[in-house]
């Protein structure tokens, strides 16, 4: 046993030399502000927004859609949060319902009468996959956020990674989106997330350590 | 020592490493090691890991505790925090040697035409193998070997035929052994400076 109390030793000598860094907190909110800003500076510049943005803006669709992505994000974060940290509390979870209940409700009561496979035969495909593209970047700071934790789930941590960076790149996409049904925004915002969270899930060996 | 009491002190082990306590904390460290490895040897054994394996898992998990440390809130228990680490690590640690026995123990589809059909084709890669592995000793070291692991003779022999003492046969074949093993294996060896190479860095 003594090469065990040989590097117990040696990484004892180092106790409190280690640079504090940010809390898991701090750093989490400075990635999704990073995300995002990557993810507008992608729309902006690749996409752009809808031409009718500003009366949009002040109706009841477009806030539904911002306040659904916006769940999203927040509860994705809360259970990344939950990933990261060794032995936290599952309650964490929790913090998905709110996004769960807007699905729920955005598909149950859709005052919109919005096709729900959107204005084209191609509109799911489009928004998905531009969901994908402008969440590609936040997949990739939110892994490297992960990966300066400590995820003792890899594939959990993976799937929550995607889940986080498809609502963020889901929320940027609010301001192109032109297909403003509920349900549409519900179910295929919904569906973005889960398809980058297999994608994520699929790279969980880079979280081992 | 109840949980509490072990949940309190390593929180506080925990809380002194912070602060610079190298003491406290390296004390911790071997409690923990201590604990983890009464408890961890046996899981082990009952998948065929030995009393090596169950050390090199406890320094693995006593890595990721400190590597991870600053993981730990101060405001939560510690205990949880450790259990997590101590599962990821052991779950960790099985799946690999899982697969690295799986691939000690693979039949490359080489070796199964090999054992099936050990054709001349086989036997003549064999004899080339080992010519050139046998190609980086000096030609006297590369005699004695050849003689001895390829053609079978004894030392006794080989000593007579070559009208020198068993000793100096000995001697030889350690040396084409270290050679052969150096050879095999590229990666620098450490090796203490001597006293002119010290010299020089003066």
């Amino acid at each position: 046993m003594t090469s065990t109390d040989d590097l117990i030793h040696s990484l004892a000598s180092t106790a409190g030399t280690r640079h504090r860094g940010a809390s898991l907190q701090v750093a989490l909110a400075v990635t999704g502000a990073a995300s995002l800003a990557c993810a507008l500076l992608l729309l902006f510049s690749v996409i752009g927004i809808r031409q009718d943005f500003a009366d949009m803006a002040v109706r009841m669709p477009f806030a539904f859609k911002v306040l659904y992505a916006t769940a999203l994000v927040v509860g994705a974060s809360v259970v990344a949060l939950y990933a990261a940290t060794p032995g936290a509390s599952a309650t964490a979870l929790y913090a998905l319902s709110p996004a769960g209940i807007l699905l729920a409700c955005g598909v149950i009561f859709d005052p919109t009468g919005f096709p729900i496979m959107g204005r084209t035969s191609t509109a799911v495909a489009v928004c998905m996959g531009r969901i994908l593209f402008l969440s590609l970047p936040a997949m990739i700071l939110t892994f490297v956020f992960m990966r300066k934790a400590a995820p003792t789930q890899p594939l959990f941590a993976g799937a929550v990674i995607g889940m986080l960076s498809a609502s963020v790149g889901a929320l940027a996409y609010t301001l192109a989106c032109r297909n403003d049904g509920t349900a549409f925004v519900a179910i295929w915002y919904a569906a973005a997330c889960a398809i980058m969270a297999v994608v994520a899930m699929m790279a969980h060996r880079v979280l081992r350590w | 020592m109840t949980v509490e009491e072990r949940e309190q002190r390593w929180t506080e082990a925990m809380l002194a490493e912070r602060r610079g306590d190298a003491v406290a904390y390296e004390r911790m460290l071997k409690e923990i090691a201590a604990a983890l490895r009464r408890s961890l040897a046996p899981r082990l054994a009952r998948v065929g890991l030995g009393v090596h394996e169950a050390e090199d898992l406890v320094q693995e998990i006593i890595i990721g505790l400190h590597s991870k440390r600053y993981s730990w809130d101060p405001t939560r228990p510690f205990l949880p925090w450790l259990h997590a680490i101590t599962r990821y690590k052991l779950i960790d640690f099985t799946r690999q040697r899982r697969r690295d026995m799986r691939r000690r123990v693979d039949l490359p589809l080489d070796d199964w035409l090999e054992m099936v059909d050990p054709s001349a084709d086989a036997a003549n890669r064999s004899t080339w193998e080992m010519d050139r592995h046998l190609a980086v000793l000096p030609a006297g070291q590369r005699k004695i070997v050849r003689a001895i692991a390829v053609d079978g003779a004894s030392v006794r022999c080989v000593a007579r035929e070559l009208a020198t003492s068993e000793g100096v046969v000995r001697m030889t074949v350690h040396r084409a052994i270290s050679r052969l093993l150096e050879a095999a294996d590229p990666t620098p060896a450490i090796k203490p400076l001597s006293r002119n190479a010290h010299d020089k860095h003066r």
